[in-house]
């Protein structure tokens, strides 16, 4: 009497073991590597937004002025963090698109950042010949308008000493 | 009256003061003095931008507003990284003395960049929308940060002494040292008590 239902069960059974064994198979290490994917791009933007801003740090160090490049970087940050709170919630997708917006960012601030510093390293360059024209040409003046003075005055004393007549006091009684 | 060799000194002296003089816009370009202090400062304000009505007694489903600033006093622009962690009584906060940060995991972050000697301050809005309270413990299910929900499940048991469950929402300031190419506790934190009393 219970066979035929027997049958159905066993087969209702199989099939659902073979359904598990495909998910797992299939969904398994596709959800991995979409974890994977989004964990990798978001290494990608960490580095590529600490490789930015060093190279905003080297323009900085240049004397370049970073303020606008600060607040890219802001955005780039932005996106970043937003990605990891995502990836740690789950949604994989959402960090890693905003993962790509950081790295994205982050590049055009690295590129900016080398002009920006190029452009500083050579103005600065330029700056320190000028000044050092300028207090070159200005010590050599001093120096030469000081030696000259000096043997006007030397000539001057000298004419002054000569001109002295000498007096002989006397204490004695005309 | 000076002998002449007295006046040969005062004219060398004049010399060499007026060069150095005249020099010191190039010598700056070699001589770097040695700066101030560097250090970072870290802070809350309550939601009127001042440093009065914090959250305290916090209910489920209300929400509530906070600012957070950071300054950077560092001598060059900062990579900051702000970790926001919630603990309770019994889990332990950053310790200073070693330098280690809190073991809690961190739900969410900020990461800002500020120029030297410049300050950021951001708005930070957070609520409880699932909290339950049995017996002598209650329980955060979760936490609503700017909008953005996380599963918590932190307990808290009753604390007879101050009459409350506390719990600590605490920030955490990282800085990256371009250095070492890693991101380190910068030794600094802020939080905030919340009685999940009522």
């Amino acid at each position: 009497m219970n066979w035929p239902f027997r049958n159905i069960t066993k087969t209702a059974l199989t099939f659902y073991v073979a359904l598990m064994l495909v998910g797992l198979v299939t969904c398994g290490p596709l959800h991995a590597s979409t974890s994977d994917e989004a964990s990798s791009r978001i290494t990608n933007a960490d580095d590529a937004l600490k490789l930015a801003f060093k190279r905003v740090l080297d323009a900085e160090e240049a004397g370049a002025n970073v303020s606008s490049l600060t607040s890219d970087l802001d955005e780039a940050g932005e996106s970043l963090a937003e990605a990891e709170v995502a990836y740690r919630n789950g949604n994989l997708t959402g960090a890693a698109g905003l993962a790509d917006r950081c790295s994205a960012l982050a590049g055009t601030v690295s590129v900016e950042a080398l002009a920006l510093k190029d452009s500083a390293l050579a103005d600065s360059q330029r700056a320190f010949w000028s000044t050092f024209i300028f207090s070159a040409v200005g010590a050599s003046a001093l120096v030469a308008a000081l030696i000259l003075s000096w043997f006007w005055f030397k000539r001057a004393h000298a004419r002054k000493l000569l001109g002295m007549k000498c007096e002989v006091a006397s204490d004695a009684e005309a | 009256m000076l002998k002449l060799e007295n006046y040969k000194n005062v004219f060398a002296a004049a010399g060499l003061v007026g060069v150095l003089l005249i020099a010191s816009p190039t010598l700056g370009w070699f001589v770097h003095l040695p700066g101030g202090e560097k250090f970072s400062e870290l802070w809350i304000l309550g939601p009127g931008h001042m440093a009065e009505d914090y959250p305290f007694n916090v209910r489920s489903n209300e929400s509530y507003m906070v600012y957070v600033g950071i300054g950077n006093h560092m001598g060059s622009s900062a990579y900051y990284v702000l970790y926001v962690k919630l603990r309770n009584q019994t889990e332990p906060l950053p310790n200073s003395t070693d330098n280690a940060p809190s073991p809690v995991a961190p739900l969410y972050e900020y990461r800002v960049f500020v120029q030297d000697e410049k300050s950021q301050e951001f708005p930070f809005a957070f609520a409880f929308p699932e909290v339950s309270s049995s017996e002598n413990q209650s329980v955060v299910k979760s936490l609503n940060i700017n909008g953005v929900p996380f599963g918590v499940g932190k307990l808290a048991l009753w604390d007879p002494e101050n009459r409350g469950y506390y719990y600590q929402l605490f920030f955490e300031l990282w800085i990256y040292k371009p250095e070492q190419s890693t991101l380190q506790f910068h030794n600094r934190y802020v939080g905030l008590w919340l009685n999940m009393t009522c």
